[in-house]
Parts: C-alpha cells; sequence; structure tokens
C-alpha cells in the first residue's frame, strides 16, 4: 500500500538529490554525452566565486528581513486580534492573509507595476513626497533593489505568520489572563509574562519556515529582476537555474545546489524538533 | 481602573494600526483590478484611481492571446495533480499508520527528509531523466514529479489523522463482512474527508501557483500553465499592462473566491505547512 507513493517519490525526490551530489564532483553541459570527474573543483570554485558569495548573501539578507518583519509584525498584529479587538477581528485576519493564497508569479507580476519607474505607484508616490527620483528605477539600482524584494516577500507572508501565531495565542488558556490580571498585571505585563512564554514554539516554527522559504525563494526574483540589474538581486535558487540552463554549467550548478540543499534539510531537521515539542504542548 | 481606562483609550490606536496595514494589504489588489479595466492610457495617466470607463476589452485581448489556453491547462494539470496525491498518498498513509511492516521508520523518516528538499535543488538531474524519458515538453514530465514533491506533506498530514481516527469502526465494518479496500472505500475515506480536503487545498494552490519546473519543462506554447504563460505574455507584450493585469486577476481570482468560500479549511490547510 505505501508502494505506490513511495516509489514516485523515491525516483522523482531521493534519486535526484543523489544524482545531484554525484553531479556537483563532475562537470558537464546540457546535453554533453560525457562528463568529467573534476574532484573538488566545483567546491573550489565556489569558495572564490563572488557571484555565489553575492547570492548566499542576498538570501540571508532576505531571511533576516523577513524574519524581524513578517515574525514581528505577525506577531503584534496577531497579539492585538487575541487581546484587544474582537469586532471585525475576522474581517481583518480575512484581507490580511489573503495575498498568500496568490501565485508568487502573479505577486511578482503586480509589484513588477507598482514598482514601474515611469507610473508605478511607489515611484509616483516616492516623486510626490519630494524623495530625489532615480534614473535606475526602484528595480534597476542596486541600492534599493533588494529592499523592494523584501517588501513584496513581507507583504505576501506577514499574514501568514500573523494567522499562525494567532492560533497559538488562541489556546492559551483564558484563566491565566483572568489570574494576572487579580495580581494587578496590566495588558504589557501580561503579554510579557504569559503570552510570550505561550507561543514560544509557535514562533520558533514560523521563525523557521520564513527562514526556508528565504532560501527557496526563486519566482519572485525570476520575474520581478532576474537576479539585476546585473547579479546584485541574485539568490542562489536563480544562481542555480542560470548556471545551469543559461551559462550551462551542469556541475557547477550541481554543486551549489549540494549546498542550498544542505541549508534547507538543516533548517529541516531543527523543524522537526520544535515542531514535536510544539506538539507535545498541544 | 487606570489600567482599564489605558486599555479604553488604547483601543482606536490598534483598530488604527490594523486598518493600516489592512490599507497596505489590499492597495495592490485595488490597482490590480482597476488597471485591468483600464486603457494603457489611463494606466500612464492615473495609475492610482478606479477608471471612469470599466472596459473588458483587456481581458478579451488577454484571453485570445492565450491566457484562455493557460488557464484551462492549468485547470487540468492541477485537477490531475491533486486526484493522483489524494489517492497514493492516502492509500499510503492507511499503510503507515495500520500496518506493521520492515523498513517501516526508515521510509517515512525518508519522506519527512524528502519534505525539506526544494524544487530548485534537483532541476538538472531531474531535466536529464525527463529528457532521457522523452517527457520533456509533456504533462506526465510535469505532473509526476508535482506528485512525488506533494507527497511527503500529504503523507504526513494523513498519517497524523489517520492515528487519531477511532479503529473500533473499522473493526465494525470488518465484522460486516468488508474486506480492506471496501472499509477503506466505505468507512475511512468518507469520514477522512477533513483531512483530505486539507490535502486537496494544499496541493491544488501549489500546483496551480508552481512556476520553476513548469518554465523548465514546458516550451511548447500550447502546454504552458498560467504561472509560466503569464510570463510569457509579458515578455511578447512588454508594454500591455492592462491584459497583463487581466491576466493576474484571471490566475488569482478562482484561488481568492475558493478561499473567500472555505476559509477556514484554507486556513488551517496552509497554516498547516507549520505543523
Amino acid at each position: 500500500m505505501v508502494l505506490p507513493a513511495f516509489a514516485l517519490f523515491a525516483i522523482f525526490v531521493l534519486y535526484p538529490v543523489a544524482l545531484t551530489v554525484v553531479a556537483s564532483f563532475q562537470e558537464f553541459g546540457l546535453s554533453s554525452e560525457r562528463r568529467f570527474f573534476v574532484g573538488l573543483a566545483n567546491y573550489a570554485e565556489m569558495a572564490g566565486d563572488p557571484v555565489f558569495w553575492l547570492a548566499l548573501r542576498n538570501n540571508v539578507f532576505l531571511l533576516l528581513g523577513s524574519v524581524a518583519v513578517q515574525v514581528g509584525v505577525g506577531t503584534l498584529l496577531a497579539a492585538i486580534l487575541d487581546r484587544a479587538i474582537h469586532r471585525f477581528g475576522s474581517v481583518f485576519r480575512t484581507l490580511i492573509f489573503a495575498p498568500m493564497v496568490m501565485s508568487m508569479v502573479a505577486v511578482s507580476l503586480l509589484w513588477s507595476m507598482i514598482y514601474h519607474p515611469v507610473f508605478g505607484m511607489v515611484t509616483k508616490a516616492g516623486d510626490a513626497l519630494g524623495l530625489p527620483p532615480s534614473e535606475l528605477g526602484i528595480l534597476g539600482d542596486p541600492a534599493t533593489v533588494n529592499w523592494a524584494i523584501l517588501s513584496v516577500a513581507c507583504w505576501q507572508y506577514t499574514g501568514f505568520v500573523m494567522v499562525i501565531v494567532f492560533a497559538g495565542m488562541q489556546a492559551i488558556p483564558e484563566d491565566l489572563y483572568q489570574a494576572a490580571k487579580l495580581d494587578g498585571a496590566g495588558p504589557v505585563r501580561s503579554f510579557l509574562a504569559i503570552t510570550l512564554p505561550g507561543i514560544r514554539n509557535v514562533v520558533i516554527v514560523a521563525v523557521l519556515l520564513t527562514m526556508i522559504g528565504s532560501f527557496k525563494i526563486f519566482d519572485l526574483i525570476y520575474v520581478l529582476t532576474a537576479g539585476g540589474p546585473g547579479n546584485a538581486s541574485d539568490v542562489l535558487g536563480t544562481y542555480i537555474y542560470d548556471t545551469a540552463f543559461t551559462l550551462e554549467r551542469m556541475g557547477y550548478a550541481s554543486a551549489i545546489a549540494v549546498v542550498l540543499l544542505a541549508i534547507a534539510i538543516g533548517i529541516g531537521l531543527v523543524q522537526l524538533r520544535a515542531s514535536r515539542t510544539a506538539g507535545a504542548h498541544g | 481602573m487606570t489600567g482599564l481606562a489605558r486599555a479604553g483609550a488604547m483601543k482606536p490606536l490598534l483598530y488604527a494600526l490594523l486598518g493600516a496595514y489592512s490599507l497596505v494589504v489590499v492597495l495592490p489588489f485595488f490597482w490590480m483590478f482597476a488597471a485591468s479595466f483600464k486603457t494603457t492610457r489611463e494606466i500612464f495617466a492615473d495609475p492610482f484611481g478606479w477608471p471612469d470607463a470599466p472596459s473588458l476589452d483587456n481581458y478579451a485581448r488577454a484571453w485570445e492571446q492565450g491566457i484562455g489556453g493557460y488557464f484551462l491547462n492549468s485547470l487540468l494539470v492541477t485537477v490531475a495533480t491533486v486526484v493522483l496525491i489524494i489517492g497514493l498518498s492516502g492509500i499510503a498513509a492507511y499503510g503507515f499508520a495500520r500496518l506493521k511492516f520492515r523498513g517501516r521508520a526508515l521510509l517515512y523518516t525518508l519522506i519527512i527528509a524528502g519534505y525539506a528538499v526544494p524544487i530548485h535543488t534537483v532541476l538538472v538531474p531531474l531535466y536529464e531523466m525527463l529528457d532521457a524519458a522523452g517527457m520533456l515538453d509533456s504533462y506526465a514530465g510535469l505532473v509526476l514529479p508535482y506528485v512525488a514533491f506533494g507527497i511527503p506533506f500529504s503523507i504526513i498530514l494523513l498519517y497524523a489523522f489517520l492515528l487519531e481516527f477511532p479503529k473500533e469502526l473499522e473493526e465494525a465494518a470488518r465484522l460486516d463482512g468488508c474486506n480492506r479496500w471496501q472499509t477503506i472505500r466505505h468507512v475511512v475515506a468518507p469520514l477522512s474527508l477533513p483531512g483530505l480536503s486539507s490535502v486537496a487545498i494544499f496541493s491544488g494552490v501549489f500546483t496551480w501557483n508552481e512556476f520553476l519546473l513548469g518554465l523548465l519543462i514546458l516550451s511548447s506554447d500550447g502546454l504552458k500553465t498560467l504561472p509560466v504563460g503569464l510570463v510569457a505574455f509579458q515578455g511578447a507584450y512588454a508594454s500591455d499592462w492592462g491584459a497583463l493585469m487581466a491576466g493576474v486577476v484571471l490566475a488569482t481570482v478562482p484561488l481568492l473566491v475558493l478561499y473567500m468560500v472555505m476559509q477556514k479549511h484554507f486556513v488551517r490547510s496552509l497554516a498547516g505547512l507549520g505543523k
């Protein structure tokens, strides 16, 4: 009974993972018959490749920014909805979660209009506020492009974090708050003493999911900037794709993929442990 | 009393905060709809407002220039993927939950590990395998990997669901003379609908929105799914923002409507990512 599903999974997930690891020690082209064993040469090249480090740095930038904004703002919004505001609460939740059901490609196309250098809403709003007009456009300027990408990611996913954290807050028993109130604790005090400890595991899971998301990111950058200007907004995902299918350096692309895979599985393992602990708490 | 008074004074501020953030979320949606009803001239002249004379021309043009076909392709691919995922992972989850067999723990651990594998890390071998099998530029080459990548989460979710499923019901069915398959079909599957619908929503959203693999595998225009087709459309008609936004609306509205109708299910199954 387990076999059909497992066979498909093994053929299209496990086996390609093994092949990627093997290919990372080789050099070959898109349709070349011959493969050359190059040992660790791909990894050595990666260590000295500025674009690889730039792409990795951009992933880390998105990770830190996403964790700060999505988890920070998401938790704040959840706290307001959980303790302070009940009327229209579900309307707010519905609206704020909505971007999550949109495809990343649709989101990217929408925001490529919003960031348009001539008529884009953000560009126009910047002009109206008297900001110096950028000749390159927001997405064409290396100084602003990664912030622009981070903003879109936060627009899409903050509602998702809010919903997870909100569910965690709803699971905290009301008696705890009543008891704190009797002891004279104000809203801020009971947030720090009751809410935060109560949602600790849920927040950890949200942070880990946000981290994985920041390394899996591809569509947004491919559509919005194609990694440009130059390589200024490349991430590991787009760099792998270009290296493999534009430069046709399959071995080198595989070596970068192995690094990304190691990061993803590393975070995944931590997540698994965290969600088991979270599960044990109900 | 002072605490209460303070909380009362805070309330308008908190509403304003929530309202402001909701506005940030909603405005891009508004601009998307507004632009889809505007002429190109209006988009350039007044990007912010609602058009004076909303027109469906953009939709007609977008639909004719390929978006209609992409829409139907996405529908076909999504339905096929979801049906296969539900069938295969439902049966497998039942096997993991009810059968004892050698290697069970190992297989389950591999599946959980597979959940963490991002598609872009296996693009190179996947492309070569599909090329060797003659499955590039075909729906088989797209749907089978989609199903394979959807299986881990679906099995994890359904397995957890089945562990809480009352065994007594199955035993009663067995006593009434049902064999294992009949028990699954008439007892377990109907009662597992909440779990199965979570899997359907999750894998449906994933498939409808997936871009990278489609981009790599589909080269003929007649086969492209919506995300791949929309990006191709943008490349071909770079300045036709109205038609592009009409296409984006067409790609977004089905999921948005489903989400509004089945909100609880949606939130639970997408938030289930966190479990």
